[in-house]
């Protein structure tokens, strides 16, 4: 699309293009947003509960999508993240009287932490190696919460309370607050695509020998990628323990971890706003819809799993077949 | 005349060897700024492993490496790539994930130093970043005959091409050494004498330029001098008339390429 390539092209291109280029690039997610926006007027107190939770796991099959996508790395523990993220928040809140104002930040710096202080002693394992490394981490939590309740509220867990916003209903702040964090990390996430750090970062995955010749180690590219992506589980922690109201061990366990690599899977990656609600919607909406099936819940959940799988599949083939442009990549 | 000498890559007793075999059998070397170094020999002849060792991906196990008079000893390839030490791959090594042009811009990334938050946000400073990174990447690719495929990905250009974008990703950070392995490989004729063109016009006096090329005609006519390897030792060393002269070199390697 670029007509005259040799000539230095404006450093600033004018406004109104560079508005057209930002919307152009995501309408799908632009419309979505504001879909998203509205939807409490439409539905029940409940529903919106449930939603704001989706919005919450959203974020933490973007952290393990995230990870696939550039580091090329699958996780089964990242529970553990989220755990640093929702216990920062509620502690903040019940020992401390402190708002997401503060918490959030310190979630999201902790995670990041923790995500690189992982990938510092495994940066030499890949493939099942590192999976299996991550899934310590995750059986650790419920331990490392039981042996501190004095601080973690033990079993029993934690209640997050503490409005935002004073004043506002709290049940309209738990949704649109977690909506409001999905939305920031998907739009980070697009600008770090187009970032000097993501490509590089994107070609160690691919070459980490001609990286490095350009420059990029290896090690720091595992850290960057394992930081960045323990500190968006940190949010999706954060967002499970404000939107969800409560935090306690059993919210994350390995089962955890393993259905928000689920949710990454069946959104197939996608670091999207549509991807990652698909992704989010498995671990929250899709098991509330089928539980008025009982007994059979796994069965279902199961077949809706293959259902999304195949769908993803064959959907680009289908679009092939009835001529049409595809959507988003 | 006096700092050409002194910004030439140079290698002292280089040995490597794996398992027990030696590939490198200490090597000495002085590419020149200044000058289009060849670098020739048959297969298996070590061409590539030197290249390892002077970006520091292998270790050799004997032997000094330095740039400009200063040791590249323990300098990993990243930090040699600081310092301005870039090459090319005789195995394509692009990203499948990104565009041609994000592929090459890579090669500029060690240029800037903008922190993460510029990653994350549109900001001013990344905005400005990115266009320079962007109008580098687009005057080397236009430099090589590649500026309609800047917006192609990797898997729908044919490995001529593809070559080409390994080369522009090597030159365009403006780098102090350039080594480009094999260069032609894959290209046609008429690509072969452009990249030709190409890489004449890129010599200047502060360059170290070596290619390892198997295309005698590319190597003779714009190399000054040449080196030539065969099991890991050199046989020969000099302008292109007097390696073509040399009976071993003949014996070993042009004997039916040349006369
Ligand atoms: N990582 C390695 N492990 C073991 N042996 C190696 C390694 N790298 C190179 N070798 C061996 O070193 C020798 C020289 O290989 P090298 O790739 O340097 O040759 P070359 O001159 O570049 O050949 P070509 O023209 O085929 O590219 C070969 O015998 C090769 O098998
Ligand atoms: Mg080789």
């Amino acid at each position: 699309m670029s007509d005259h390539p040799v000539t230095i092209k404006a450093v600033h291109p004018p406004l109104p293009e560079r508005l057209r280029e930002l919307v152009a690039s995501d309408l799908g997610s632009y419309v979505l947003a504001v879909v998203l926006i509205v939807l409490p007027l439409l539905v029940s107190g409940s529903w919106m509960f449930a939603i704001g939770v989706c919005f919450a796991n959203a974020i933490g099959v973007l952290a393990v999508s995230f990870l696939v996508r550039y580091g090329g790395e699958v996780s089964i523990g990242h529970a553990f993240f989220a755990a640093v993220g929702a216990y920062s928040v509620a502690i903040l809140d019940t020992r401390f009287g402190l708002s997401l104002l503060v918490s959030v930040p310190l979630a999201l710096v902790l995670g990041v932490v923790t995500g690189v202080a992982f990938a510092w002693p495994s940066r030499k394992l890949s493939g099942i190696y590192l999976a299996v490394s991550t899934m310590a981490l995750a059986l650790a939590v419920p331990e490392l919460i039981n042996n501190t309740d004095a601080l973690t509220g033990g079993y029993e867990g934690l209640y997050v309370s503490k409005p935002l916003i004073p004043g506002l209903p709290m049940s309209f702040q738990r949704y649109y607050v977690a909506l409001a964090v999905l939305i920031a990390v998907v739009f980070a996430l697009a600008r770090f695509r187009h970032s000097r750090q993501g490509l590089t970062i994107l070609l160690s995955k691919a070459h980490p020998a001609a990286a490095d010749a350009f420059g990029t180690r290896q090690v720091w590219a595992r850290c960057a990628v394992l930081g960045i992506s323990g500190g968006i589980a940190a949010l999706c922690g954060a967002m499970l323990a404000f939107a969800g109201s409560t935090v306690s061990p059993s919210g994350f366990t390995l089962w955890s971890s393993i259905f928000l690599l689920v949710g990454s899977v069946v959104s197939f990656y996608g670091l999207t706003l549509a991807r990652a609600l698909i992704g989010g919607a498995f671990l929250t909406l899709v098991p509330q819809f089928l539980s008025a099936s009982g007994a059979w819940i796994p069965v279902f959940y199961g077949l809706a799993l293959l259902g999304m799988i195949l769908l993803g599949h064959y959907l680009p083939r289908l679009k092939e077949m009835m001529a049409r442009h595809g959507g988003t990549a | 005349m006096m700092d050409v000498a002194t910004k030439s890559l140079t290698g002292q007793g280089i040995a490597l060897s794996f398992g027990g075999i030696e590939v490198l059998k200490g090597l000495d070397v002085e590419f020149r700024a200044g000058e289009i170094t060849g670098l020739i020999g048959p297969n298996g002849a070590g061409k590539t492993s030197l290249f390892n060792c002077l970006t520091g991906a292998y270790h050799p196990q004997k032997g000094a490496i330095s740039y400009a008079g200063h040791s590249l000893e323990g300098l990993p390839p990243a930090a040699r790539a600081q310092k301005g030490i870039v090459r090319s791959f005789q195995h394509v090594a692009l990203s499948p994930d990104l565009t041609v042009l994000e592929n090459v811009m890579i090669g500029v990334a060690r240029n800037y130093h903008s922190g993460w938050l510029h990653a994350f946000l549109p900001t001013v400073r990344g905005r400005h970043e990115k266009a320079e990174m962007r109008a580098d990447a687009e005057r080397a690719l236009a430099e090589l005959g590649l500026a309609k495929a800047a917006d192609k990905m990797p898997s729908e250009l044919p490995p001529g091409m593809l070559r080409l974008v390994e080369i522009a990703r090597a030159i365009v950070g403006r780098p102090a050494v350039l080594m480009l392995d094999e260069p032609a490989a894959g290209l046609n004729n008429s690509e072969t004498r452009d990249l030709m063109r190409s890489l004449s016009a890129l010599a200047s006096p502060d360059l170290v330029m070596v290619v390892v090329e198997h295309d005698m005609d590319l190597v003779m006519s714009i190399c000054d001098r040449i080196y030539v390897l065969n099991f890991g030792a050199f046989v020969a060393c000099g302008t292109p008339a007097e390696v073509r002269s040399n009976e071993e070199v003949v014996r070993i390697y042009l004997g039916s390429d040349d006369d």
